[in-house]
């Protein structure tokens, strides 16, 4: 994907009530035109003061917002081009889908014949034509959902801001909900930022994910490289299940845990550091004791619908989750097998720099990643 | 059908009794021709009649009708702006502090607080009347208002407001288009509960009221002193009877925001 310029950027921004710890602790990012980002964290982690102070609705304690190049520290929340969809929908109760549509338009003093013209687009894009004159109250919670995002889109917003929209859906309606918000982006072609505390939307729908925690960015990236090469372990856990071990790097592409030793694919360590290692329970392939390359006892087992989820111990105690189409009986000896590119291993305390100068350092020897 | 008639329900029956009957006992007699609160003689409209014939008790009327309409809306208007106020208070001392201060207001006798005004009316040197009489009933009002609008505003999600501003609302815009069509319901209660406080206030008017000028409480209460006359009761009766035309007019309003309008089978009564 091609560079573009910045639609929003962040330097160094704080946000702090009183004399508490600060929600958010300076932050630096930049995001592209034409995106689907994701905020990605456990609740109070700082990801909605993010959306907010995008938004306008609350004031940075230091540091400076850029909406298009332009410092927007002091623009109020109504004179910026961002739009929000808010948890709750905070849809008016007292208007019906038409006019809560047509609210920010009649706001703007716009002719009542181009009103009606774009708010019966807006209703086209999120399939509730018709829907003009129902009231709010008599709708389910998928349906005023769409006027939510129809009301904000009216507007033609840069930057679509979505706080955690499809908390309060039900699962079914919510894996709906994550295609057609995604096709609904690329059709608008501007920027979604999604508000999600649910690892699995933020995989499915986002072009970058910004993982955060405590009010600091842990890490950000492709869905698939925040999923394959977490930094640390607080992303590791975070996104999807993890096996985490304390290991030790012996040398490149030499890892030591468990009490064994494994070919793996990472360099860049110090001899004998010591490091943390990552293999999704989805890459340990169950197999007889003797093909294993390393065995465990089989503690317990759960049926998750798609795979089995099996909790065994090593020898020395360290717990393993395997997902396997296939079972295993509870008490019996499995052996375990993965491939060198399926460890993950982690630098403790690594910055999301230092992880990228490292990666950097030895794709540039011309070693592959 | 026997277990319509459980203890609990006798009880009831009892208690409505026994607050009802006297009124009835009243409205019963207003028709009786025999003049007397006993031995009822013919029915009659007599009493009717005289009340309607009566210019000045009919001015009475209406003054009591201005001075509760005028004073309910002004009330409405302050009590409205006073609960915004409250609402946007974010210390939450300060606006427990204001909110008991509010509450003192409404139950601190009646005595006590038309004394009072009685005092200040005559310390400013404000001739009692109508404006003295139009000013206290503002004045015990506004709390009534103000506790009727609070908590339809702070049942109302602040994400409206965010959204509005969102949007691109500025502050007139936010008040107008979110916060007042989301309070009107409160509003109305308020104005309906003003309306009623201000109509059979007796204790406030009879202090600050000067002469030439009455409220019927008051012009009723001179009445029943002077001597027992069914005109009393004729007048009562109507004002019951418009109480509870209020009554059900509030009911009608409140059903009607609740639920989508049904606005049917007002005038029924009467």
């Amino acid at each position: 994907m091609t560079k573009n310029q910045p639609i929003i950027r962040f330097e160094n921004v704080t946000k702090q009530y009183d004399d508490d710890k600060p929600i958010l602790n300076n932050v630096s990012f930049e995001m592209e035109k034409g995106k689907f980002y994701t905020l990605l964290g456990p609740s109070g982690c700082g990801k909605t003061t993010i959306l907010r102070l995008i938004s306008g609705l609350i004031e940075a304690t230091s540091g400076k917002i850029y909406i298009n190049d332009k410092l927007v520290n002091d623009t109020p929340a109504n004179k910026r081009q961002v739009n929000t969809v808010f948890q709750d929908y905070a849809l008016f109760p007292h208007l019906n889908v038409f006019d809560n549509v047509a609210f920010g338009l009649r706001v703007k003093k716009l002719p009542n014949d181009v009103i009606e013209k774009k708010v019966k687009e807006a209703l086209r894009f999120v399939n509730l034509q018709g829907y003009e004159n129902r009231e709010i109250t008599g709708m389910s919670g998928g349906q005023r959902q769409r006027v939510a995002i129809a009301r904000a889109i009216v507007n033609e917003p840069e930057v679509l801001l979505l706080d955690e929209p499809l908390s309060a859906l039900d699962l079914k309606l919510r894996t709906e909900m994550q295609y057609e918000l995604r096709e609904l982006q690329q059709r608008l072609g501007i920027t979604f930022v999604f508000v999600t505390h649910d690892q699995e939307e933020a995989l499915a729908m986002s072009d970058e994910i910004f993982v955060i925690n405590e009010g600091k960015i842990e890490q950000r990236g492709t869905p698939r490289d925040i999923y394959d090469e977490p930094i640390n372990r607080f992303v590791a856990d975070f996104i999807g299940e993890s096996n985490i071990i304390t290991g030790k790097m012996i040398q490149d592409f030499l890892v030591e845990f468990a009490g064994k030793q494994y070919d793996c694919v990472d360099q860049g360590f110090k001899p004998n550091e010591t490091v943390e290692i990552v293999i999704r329970p989805e890459d340990l392939e169950i197999t007889s004791v003797e093909r294993g390359k390393f065995t465990v006892k089989v503690d317990s087992i759960l049926f998750r619908g798609v795979h089995y989820e099996i909790i065994g111990y090593d020898e020395i105690g360290n717990e393993w989750m395997i997902h396997s189409t296939k079972t295993a009986t509870i008490g019996d000896k499995i052996g375990l097998y993965f491939e060198p590119e399926d460890i993950h291993v982690m630098r403790l305390g690594e910055t999301e720099e230092e992880f990228d100068a490292r990666l950097e350092s030895y794709t540039a020897q011309g070693a592959e990643k | 059908m026997k277990r319509k008639f459980k203890p609990s329900t006798i009880y009831l029956a009892i208690v409505f009794v026994i607050l009802y009957a006297p009124i009835f006992y009243l409205m019963y007699y207003s028709f009786n021709s025999g003049g007397k609160m006993y031995a009822f003689d013919r029915f009659t409209w007599e009493w009717y009649g005289e009340l309607f014939a009566d210019t000045r008790l009919l001015i009475i009327v209406l003054n009591t009708i201005i001075i509760a309409l005028l004073s309910a809306a002004i009330s409405t208007i302050i009590g409205t702006i006073g609960a915004i106020a409250v609402w946007y208070v974010k210390q939450n001392k300060m606006k427990n502090l204001l909110l008991s201060l509010n509450n003192i207001l409404i139950v601190s006798p009646d005595v006590v607080i038309g004394a009072s005004f009685l005092i200040l009316f005559t310390f400013i040197g404000l001739q009692l009347g109508f404006t003295s009489v139009l000013l206290a009933h503002i004045a015990f009002s506004v709390p009534i208002v103000v506790i009727m609008v609070l908590p339809k505003l702070q049942e109302m999600s602040p994400s409206l407001i965010a959204a509005a501003k969102d949007l691109g609302a500025n502050n007139y815009h936010i008040l107008t288009k979110v916060i007042l069509p989301y309070i009107t319901p409160g509003i109305f209660a308020g104005f309906f509960m003003a309306l009623t406080y201000s109509l059979d206030d007796f204790a406030v008017t009879f202090f600050v009221t000067g002469n030439g000028f009455s409220t019927l409480s008051v012009e009723i209460y001179s009445m029943a002193r002077q001597g027992v006359s069914l005109t009393i009761n004729a007048l009562s009766t109507i004002l019951f009877l418009f109480t509870v035309l209020l009554v059900i007019g509030y009911y009608f309003i409140s059903k009607r925001t609740n639920a989508n309008g049904r606005m049917f089978g007002l005038g029924a009564r009467k």
